[in-house]
């Protein structure tokens, strides 16, 4: 009877511990353990990896996502060959990488590019080739006033004026100075927006835009001060935020103003970064939900990026964002028969994704066949803490007329009812 | 031999070797109007790269060439060249080729304009005013950015960009790389035909000496001129031919460094032989491609770019198309002895 019991023990403890290590499985597409041996599938990415700051996390994370579904069944038996290239900031090199994906390798599609000046290039080509690119980082305007470009993350726009939003509705700001890049379709669209959004409810906005090649952070942080302005809004990339931040730390004006960024500065590392000077005081708008999340995507993209990806690999709302794009991408893949995936089906599947959900998303994620696309545009805001980030406002809608096309274009799809 | 004799072997020579320039230069264009029917995506556009900046190198050439100037300014020029093609693309609607026109004559009067510091100047001194003029111009499009389909003098609007039409004959990526390849071969067709007529004696004059010239009643200050406008409006032209590749231009594309860059591999190709321009072009545009297409950083042509350089200033101040012509002749040279 006691050999019965320990044998009850010892199998009990086995099952509890096969499950645990289960649970801390990540789930990918099939989920069914099955290596995907089929004909692979070709999926391209365009990144800003080299240059002025690296905008590949979004990619980094759906390679992940991708590789963990090529363990686990594929598409319906077939794994995903995810190319992924380096634009280098540079408009030529993105026009060169992109033909060679879109016309050379044949991709499907696009799925969680991340880029400053590659959309801004290559919408008329993805528009030519009926490619559809599901980007996750994108910073530019056309990636959201093109048909064949849909992106998870919201970009600077509704980001920048979210931030301002909040700070206008909870810390009271009047004047708000957007610190921002000086590439049209970056830099103007967004701070631009922001200055018009401030306007309409009867304050101040100005803006500083800095040459990406050259960025001065000491003039900056000083025309910064002599604006008159009462709410500085740093929106930068990350690493340059980061200076930005350290110069305005060693001019020593943080109590001055009143603080608050886009999400590039939503980084895990960012507040070991930059110290215990910003605790408190910098507040940050997030495109996508926080990284800590408990939900089921939050925690999936966790382990996904622990398991297949690389500990260098960022862990940031890009990353998120890029996770986001591929699962999408994945679930609309496995609607199809594979034997018959092919640019145009592709395209077709993308196009009929329609209010997924996500606890990764403040809303639901459609694609439709508009002639433009922004499926996220309400967000959150952190407070960089001592050890981390505090979440300070919840999921808000953006307020902005810019979005009067999206809402009409929503109202139609029946998005969100 | 008699002097007769000397000059009239001289004339063949030189009708010999204006022949074999004739025919290599018809073959390399036809190897690109082949390469035009067969080559994928990506080699079209870093072929139509290399024919845009085989003129920009062949303009950088000319003065250097000619008149033993230094101008750094010459990526400026193309800015200016599509500055000028893009807003009149978008504001006019003319045809492509005369807002390539157009670009071309104002990047050819900012030239004669850069050309009153050249009247006093020379060597360094001369180069770092061009220099600091494509500094001045890498600012000044950062504010005013290149056109994109807004209202304005300036021509540019916060929104997403309109594409500029490509010309008629030339809309899809093989027909554009042909169309380029032949502008280019019109542009060295013009550097020839100005090299061979009274102004290429004149340039040739200054070149030795500005005293000699003046003296031989050249007007210095007209041919220094007529160079600097020629050379800037074969930039300006490539410039626009650059617009037309990506349909819109980017004011990150044009900073400064990159009119040092292509001045010194213009250098690194040979400045002294016609087909240096084209060698020129392939290290600054089909290198870093090609080292990017097998997943090396395309940053690391740079070092090549640097060892080819301190290559060229020790031991072959002709440059690469020097070298190859030099070994050209050897090989013939030695083919005729085994002749005989």
């Amino acid at each position: 009877m006691k050999r019965h019991r320990s044998t009850i023990i010892a199998a009990g403890a086995v099952l509890a511990l096969t499950s645990g290590s289960a649970l801390a499985a990540p789930k990918c597409g099939l989920n069914n353990g099955t290596k995907a041996t089929g004909q692979p599938i070709k999926v391209g990415a365009v990144v800003g990896q080299t240059g002025p700051d690296d905008f590949s996390a979004s990619a980094k994370a759906a390679k992940a996502y991708f590789t963990c579904v090529n363990a686990n069944g594929g598409i319906n038996g077939r794994p995903i060959e995810y190319l992924i290239q380096d634009d280098q900031w540079n408009p030529e090199v993105a026009g060169l990488v992109a033909a060679k994906l879109v016309k050379d390798e044949k991709v499907v599609a696009l799925v969680a590019s991340g880029s400053f000046v590659e959309m801004g290039v290559n919408a008329k080509l993805y528009a030519a080739e009926d490619v559809m690119s599901m980007a996750a980082a994108c910073a530019v305007s056309e990636c959201f006033e093109s048909k064949n470009i849909v992106s998870t993350n919201e970009g600077p726009l509704p980001s920048s004026v979210g931030a301002a939003q909040w700070a206008v509705t909870k810390l009271g700001s009047k004047n708000v100075i957007c610190i921002g890049l000086n590439i049209p379709s970056v830099g103007q669209y967004s701070c631009g927006w922001t200055e018009k959004y401030m306007q309409s409810k009867g304050l101040s906005g100005s803006s500083i835009l800095m040459d990406p090649a050259s960025a001065d952070m000491n003039s900056a942080v000083l025309r910064a001060v002599a604006s008159g302005a009462d709410t500085v809004l740093v929106n930068l990339p990350a690493g340059m935020a980061a200076g930005f931040l350290k110069v305005a730390q060693e001019q020593g004006i943080r109590d001055n103003f009143k603080w608050i960024s886009s999400t590039p500065l939503y980084d895990k590392a960012i507040p070991g970064i930059l110290g215990d000077h910003w605790a408190g005081v910098m507040h940050v708008n997030i495109e996508l939900t926080p990284i800590e999340g408990k939900g089921p995507d939050a925690t999936n993209w966790r382990e996904v990026l622990d398991k297949y990806g690389t500990a260098q690999d960022k862990r940031d709302t890009f990353s998120q964002s890029g996770y986001l794009s591929a699962r999408f991408f994945v679930d609309a893949m496995l609607k199809l028969d594979p034997a018959k995936i092919d640019r145009k089906s592709v395209s077709e599947a993308i196009r009929a994704i329609k209010n997924e959900k996500s606890d990764l998303l403040c809303g639901p994620y459609y694609v439709g066949d508009g002639d433009r696309h922004m499926p996220n545009h309400a967000n959150m805001m952190v407070q960089i803490a001592k050890d981390g980030f505090k979440v300070v406002g919840e999921c808000t809608g953006v307020d902005s007329a810019y979005l009067d096309p999206i809402i009409a274009q929503e109202k139609r799809l029946g998005i969100g009812k | 031999m008699t002097n007769f004799e000397i000059s009239s072997a001289k004339v063949e020579a030189t009708a010999g070797l204006s022949v074999r320039r004739h025919v290599m230069s018809a073959a390399i264009l036809g190897v690109l109007i082949l390469l035009s029917a067969v080559a994928n995506g990506l080699w079209l556009k870093i072929l139509t790269s290399v024919a845009i900046y085989t003129l920009t190198a062949a303009s950088i050439a000319l003065l250097y060439r000619r008149l033993g100037l230094v101008s750094l300014a010459q990526v400026a020029m193309m800015g200016i060249g599509g500055w000028v093609t893009l807003r009149l693309a978008h504001g006019t609607g003319l045809p492509f080729e005369m807002n390539v026109l157009c670009g071309g004559l104002s990047a050819g009067l900012v030239g004669m304009v850069l050309s009153y510091p050249a009247l006093r100047m020379r060597g360094l001194y001369l180069a770092l005013v061009t220099l600091m003029a494509a500094g001045g111009f890498a600012v000044l499009i950062n504010v005013i950015q290149f056109p994109n389909g807004g209202d304005g003098f300036t021509g540019f609007a916060v929104r997403s960009v309109a594409y500029m039409p490509r010309p008629l004959i030339a809309q899809s990526d093989p027909a554009y790389l042909r169309y380029c390849a032949g502008v280019t071969a019109l542009g060295f067709l013009l550097i020839r035909w100005h090299e061979t007529t009274r102004p290429g004696r004149a340039w040739a004059m200054i070149r030795r000496s500005e005293a000699c010239a003046i003296s031989a009643g050249v007007n210095v200050t007209l041919y220094k001129v007529w160079g600097l406008a020629l050379s800037g409006f074969l930039a300006g032209i490539a410039g626009g031919l650059l617009a037309g590749n990506l349909q819109l231009l980017d004011a990150r594309s044009f900073p400064a460094g990159e009119s040092v860059l292509i001045f010194a591999l213009t250098i690194v190709g040979g400045a002294w032989h016609w087909f240096g321009a084209i060698l020129t072009a392939i290290l600054y545009r089909l290198l870093p491609a090609f080292l990017n297409d097998i997943g090396v950083n395309g940053n690391a042509a740079y070092i090549i770019f640097g060892g080819a350089l301190i290559h060229a200033l020790m031991s072959a101040p002709t440059g690469l198309a020097g070298q190859l012509s030099d070994a050209a002749m050897a090989i013939r040279r030695r083919l005729k002895r085994g002749r005989t």
